[in-house]
């Protein structure tokens, strides 16, 4: 698993707010360094990657939520505002990490059944396992495929740059 | 059992480090909360809830490593990152056994047979997978870990 990129340009004494908006960004650029990869359904390795980054925004988003409600307005105003959108850029985030971890689940069962169908039969693997076998790798062609399309929508629409543009905001 | 953080009354007009130290302490005592059930491991979810909440404690320590002095933030983090590391291995575990328990009811009985020896085998190595852990949490306890890393971080 790749180590998260060293965060840069903080301000230890600047308000969290102001951090939010230093910090958020670089996180949304890890993910999309793994990007030039992720067209190669064979790629599992940088997939997994994409999804440890999709992670760590994810969380990262969480710990700021705060900064991102607006100082001027009642609480029960902001939520109906920013914490709205917020929310709407953070379940395209959770659901890409959610269909990624399918991906991934698939290709730890694969694995496993692998190693398990050659260490326990030497005339050949056991018909339940050869199955399971062939269905998880179908399902991990349709999660891939499930990927992808939503990938390329988000890309269509310009989802990258509209999110950094709120963050920033 | 919930993960949801408990961050709330963070006030965004704060300095960072005062945040980060309040957020790093707070994760940190979540993610301890569920170490006796992760050692009995008789519910799985504690586990998985100890894994995900040493998983934020470290998303938050990447983005604050800033605030504090390098050497000891580093040993502290080691420390985190082999706990998420311990328990990744019981925790995927886990997840096989029951997704492979799930799916045994839709078999053919010739296809069941292969798949409970499949759970025997990777019930035997969940079993492996928990000593490590629990070795972990003696040491954890008998470096007296839990205090040095609230000292460290709540710094006052």
């Amino acid at each position: 698993m790749a180590k998260a990129h060293k965060i840069t340009g903080v301000v230890l004494q600047g308000s969290y707010r102001e951090n939010a908006r230093i910090i958020l960004p670089q996180k949304v650029e890890e993910v999309y360094t793994w990007e030039p990869f992720i067209r190669d359904a064979a790629r599992r390795e940088e997939l997994h990657n994409m999804r440890i980054s999709i992670k760590r925004l994810r969380y990262t988003m969480e710990i700021f939520q705060v900064a991102y409600r607006s100082p001027k307005m009642p609480a029960k105003t902001a939520a109906t505002t920013n914490d709205k959108r917020f929310n709407e850029f953070l379940g395209v985030i959770v659901d890409l990490q959610e269909i990624l971890g399918d991906v991934h689940d698939c290709d730890v069962v694969l694995e496993v059944l692998t190693d398990y169908g050659m260490q326990a039969e030497q005339g050949g693997v056991a018909p339940g396992i050869a199955k399971h076998i062939a269905q998880t790798q179908e399902t991990r062609n349709a999660d891939y495929k499930t990927f992808l399309e939503k990938w390329e929508h988000l890309s269509a629409i310009d989802f990258k740059q509209k999110l950094l543009s709120f963050l920033a905001s | 059992m919930t993960t949801e953080p408990k961050i709330r009354e963070i006030s965004p007009d704060e300095t960072l480090e005062v945040c980060a130290r309040q957020i790093i302490v707070s994760y940190f005592h979540q993610m301890m909360s569920y170490k006796e059930g992760a050692k009995d491991g008789s519910d799985i979810e504690f586990v998985h809830q100890m894994r995900v909440t040493s998983r934020r404690l470290r998303a938050a320590m990447d983005n604050f490593a800033d605030c504090f002095p390098e050497k000891s933030f580093k040993k502290h983090y080691k420390k985190i990152k082999l706990i998420t590391q311990t328990m990744g291995a019981v925790r995927d575990l886990d997840v096989l056994i029951v997704r492979f328990e799930k799916e045994l009811g839709a078999l053919p009985e010739i296809e069941q047979a292969d798949i409970r020896k499949l759970i025997e085998h990777l019930q035997q190595e969940r079993e492996d997978a928990r000593k490590p852990m629990l070795m972990l949490f003696v040491e954890l306890e008998e470096t007296d870990f839990e205090k040095k890393f609230l000292t460290f971080f709540q710094g006052y």
